[in-house]
C-alpha cells in the first residue's frame, strides 16, 4: 500500500515555519554558525586570550606558530592569537555601532520620505543622492582624515556612508506599501501617522532590511579593516585586523603567519555574515524562497 | 421623516484635481443628504465620482485634490476646512468606512484582534487587554463563529467573507453614526454578499447607524437602500426613494441603468448595455453631460446646461424632460 502523505497541522505558526526553513537552508546554517563563533570570540575575548594582547616581549619576536604561542608572535613579540581575538571585538563593536546608527537614521528618514513625501522627501533623498555620488570608501577615508583617528571617528565615517543605502531601500519599500489598502483602511479609521508608520509599515518592511543589514555587516567590517590598514582607523595599541595585516605585510616573505592568520579571521567573519545574509534573503524573500 | 435633522448634508460640493496642465472639476455641484439610521445608495458607473464623494466626506482626498466650493455638514460640524487633526479624530469614531477589497484591507502581519482593537486604542485610549476583549465581542457581533479563537488568526487564515466581517467589526468598533461602504460586496460570492448585506442592515437596526452605500450594483441598492442618489460624470443626475427610482425612473440615464440589469424573466438576445462610456473629467460634453449617450437627446440637450430640479413627491432630476416623462408613465399605467 502506498504511503499517504501526512498533511501537517494547518495552524503552523509563522515562527516554527521560519525555524524549519532556516534549518533546511545550508547557507543560513553555515553562516549562523560562523557568525556565532565570531560573536562568542568577540564577547569573551579577554577571557579566551592566553596572553595579554599588549604585552611586549622583545626576546620572542616573530616566533612561528606552534609551541608557546599558538599562532606565533609579531614584530614586538606580542601573541598573535590573543590579538586576533581582541581584534574581533574591535571589528564587531564598530560594525554593531554602525549598524545601530545607520538603521535608526536610515529607516527613520526613509520612512518619513516615503510616507509623507513633499519637501521632507526632497531634502532627504537629495542628501542621499549627494552621498551616493562619492565612492563609499573614499568618502569614509575623507571623513576619517578630517575628523582624526579613533574608534568614534571610524564609526561616524562608516555610518555616514552607509545610512543612505538603508534610507533609499526603506523609502522604496514604504512607497509600494503606501498603495496597499490596509494603509488606507488604517487612515480611514483615524489612526495617527506615527502609529501607521510603526505598527503597520515597519513590521512589513522589516525582513528586507534585516537581510540588507546582515549582508552589510560584511561590508562594514571590510571597510573598518581598510581604514585601519591605511592607518586612519582605530589606533595602536588596540589591535585591529586591518592594522595587523598591514604589519604582517611588511614581513610577508620571512614571517607570513601574522598577515595570513589575521586575513583568515577577517575572511571567515565576512563569509559568515554574507552567508547568513544570503540565507536570510532566501528564507524571507518570497520571490526566491521556493526555488 | 422630513423634520429630522440630516446627519450628513453635502451641499453644492465641487472638487477639483490639479494636474500639471489642468484643474479638473471631478465633482460639480454634488448635493446629498443622509438622515440618522438611513441607508442611502450612491450609484454610478466607474468614474462617475461616487468614490471621490465618499473620500471628500472622509477627508481623504489626495493632496492634488481640493474642495473648490460647497459644504459638507456632518452632525452639526462643517467638515470642509476642518483641521487635519480634528478630521482624523472624527474618522473611525464618528464615521467609518469599509472598502471593496477585504483581501488587502487588513495588514498581513497583525492578528485581526489587534487590528480591530487598534481603533479603540486610538480613539478611546483602551488598554491592549480591553481592546482585545472588545474585539472578540465585536467579532461575535458580526457573526464570526468561535470568535475568541479566530481573534488570534492572521488575515491570511480567513476567507474573503470573514475578512469583510472583520472590516465591518473594525468599522463598528466605535459605533460610528455613519458608515461609508465603498462597494463592500463586489469582491464576494453572491451568497456571502447576501449575508454581508443582511449583517449591515441588522447592525443599522441595532445601532441606528446611517449607511452610505456606494456601488455600481443596482441589485445591491434595490435590496438595501431607502433612498438612491444616481451620479453621472461628476454630477448627481437623479435622487429619490428606492421605490421611485426603480419603479418610475425620471432621468434617461437611470432608465438605461435599470434596463441594463440582466434579468431572468425578460430574456433578451443581447444584454442592454448603455452605448459609449463615461466621459473623463477633462472632456465633459457641453449641455447635458449625458446627451452623447442619451437615446432621447434633442437639440436643447446639446446646448443647455442642466440643473438638478425638484419634481413631485420630493424627488429630483437633472433632465428637463423628467416631469413630462413621469406624467407619461402615470398616464400609461
Amino acid at each position: 500500500m502506498r504511503q499517504v502523505p501526512v498533511i501537517g497541522p494547518i495552524r503552523r505558526g509563522l515562527q516554527s515555519d521560519f525555524a524549519l526553513r532556516f534549518r533546511r537552508s545550508r547557507n543560513a546554517m553555515i553562516g549562523s554558525v560562523l557568525v556565532s563563533i565570531v560573536l562568542v570570540v568577540a564577547i569573551f575575548a579577554p577571557w579566551l586570550a592566553p596572553y595579554d594582547y599588549e604585552q611586549i616581549n622583545m626576546l620572542a619576536i616573530w616566533r612561528p606558530p606552534g609551541g608557546e604561542h599558538l599562532l606565533g608572535t609579531d614584530a614586538l613579540g606580542r601573541d598573535v592569537f590573543s590579538r586576533i581575538l581582541i581584534g574581533a571585538r574591535v571589528s564587531l563593536t564598530v560594525a554593531g555601532s554602525v549598524l545601530a546608527i545607520t538603521l535608526t537614521i536610515g529607516v527613520t528618514l526613509g520612512m518619513i520620505a516615503g510616507y509623507f513625501g513633499g519637501w521632507a522627501e526632497t531634502i532627504i533623498m537629495r542628501t542621499v543622492d549627494i552621498i551616493f555620488a562619492f565612492p563609499e570608501l573614499i568618502l569614509a577615508i575623507l571623513v576619517a582624515a578630517v575628523l582624526g583617528t579613533g574608534t568614534t571617528t571610524v564609526i561616524i565615517a562608516l555610518s555616514l556612508v552607509w545610512w543612505p543605502g538603508i534610507a533609499r531601500l526603506t523609502r522604496s519599500l514604504v512607497l509600494s506599501l503606501r498603495e496597499e489598502m490596509f494603509v488606507d483602511a488604517a487612515i480611514a479609521s483615524g489612526t495617527r501617522s506615527w502609529r501607521i508608520l510603526l505598527r503597520h509599515l515597519l513590521p512589513n518592511i522589516a525582513s528586507p532590511i534585516i537581510v540588507r543589514a546582515s549582508v552589510g555587516v560584511g561590508f562594514i567590517i571590510m571597510a573598518e579593516a581598510t581604514l585601519s590598514f591605511l592607518g586612519i582607523g582605530v589606533q595602536e595599541p588596540t589591535p585591529t585586523w586591518g592594522g595587523m595585516i598591514r604589519d604582517g605585510l611588511a614581513a610577508l616573505r620571512t614571517d607570513p603567519h601574522l598577515a595570513l592568520f589575521t586575513s583568515l579571521a577577517l575572511a571567515i567573519t565576512i563569509i559568515g555574515f554574507n552567508l547568513l545574509g544570503d540565507g536570510l534573503r532566501d528564507l524571507l524573500d518570497p520571490k526566491v524562497r521556493d526555488q | 421623516m422630513s423634520v429630522r435633522e440630516p446627519l450628513l448634508q453635502v451641499d453644492g460640493l465641487t472638487v477639483e484635481f490639479a494636474t500639471l496642465r489642468h484643474r479638473l472639476k471631478v465633482l460639480e455641484d454634488v448635493s446629498l443628504t443622509v438622515h440618522p439610521g438611513e441607508i442611502v445608495g450612491l450609484v454610478g458607473e466607474s468614474g462617475s465620482g461616487k468614490s471621490v464623494t465618499a473620500m471628500s466626506v472622509m477627508g481623504l482626498l489626495p493632496d492634488i485634490a481640493g474642495v473648490a466650493s460647497g459644504s459638507i455638514g456632518f452632525d452639526g460640524t462643517e467638515l470642509t476646512g476642518l483641521s487635519r487633526k480634528a478630521m482624523r479624530e472624527m474618522r473611525g469614531r464618528d464615521m467609518a468606512m469599509i472598502f471593496q477589497e477585504p483581501m488587502t484591507s487588513l495588514n498581513p502581519v497583525h492578528t485581526v484582534s489587534f487590528q480591530i482593537g487598534e481603533v479603540l486604542v486610538e480613539h478611546f485610549g483602551a488598554s491592549p487587554a480591553q481592546a482585545h476583549a472588545k474585539a472578540v465581542e465585536l467579532m461575535a457581533a458580526v457573526g464570526i463563529p468561535d470568535a475568541a479563537r479566530r481573534a488570534l488568526d492572521y488575515p491570511h487564515q480567513l476567507s474573503g467573507g470573514m475578512r469583510q466581517r472583520v472590516m465591518i467589526a473594525m468599522a463598528m468598533a466605535c459605533q460610528p453614526k455613519l458608515l461609508l461602504a465603498d462597494e463592500p460586496t463586489t469582491a464576494l460570492d453572491v451568497t456571502i454578499q447576501a449575508q454581508i448585506l443582511d449583517l449591515m442592515r441588522s447592525l443599522r437596526d441595532q445601532f441606528n447607524m446611517a449607511i452610505l452605500m456606494i456601488t455600481h450594483d443596482l441589485g445591491v441598492i434595490a435590496q438595501m437602500a431607502e433612498r438612491v442618489v444616481v451620479m453621472y460624470a461628476g454630477q448627481v443626475v437623479e435622487e429619490g426613494t428606492a421605490a421611485q427610482i426603480f419603479d418610475r425612473p425620471a432621468h434617461p440615464y437611470t432608465r438605461l441603468l435599470i434596463r441594463s440589469i440582466p434579468s431572468a424573466r425578460h430574456k433578451s438576445a443581447r444584454l442592454d448595455a448603455i452605448p459609449g462610456s463615461t466621459p473623463s473629467a477633462h472632456a465633459f460634453p457641453q449641455g447635458c453631460r449625458f446627451h452623447p449617450r442619451c437615446p432621447e437627446a434633442v437639440d436643447r440637450c446639446r446646448t443647455e446646461t442642466q440643473a438638478l430640479h425638484g419634481l413631485p413627491e420630493g424627488r429630483s432630476s437633472r433632465c428637463w424632460r423628467s416631469l413630462e416623462a413621469l406624467q407619461d408613465t402615470v398616464a400609461a399605467s
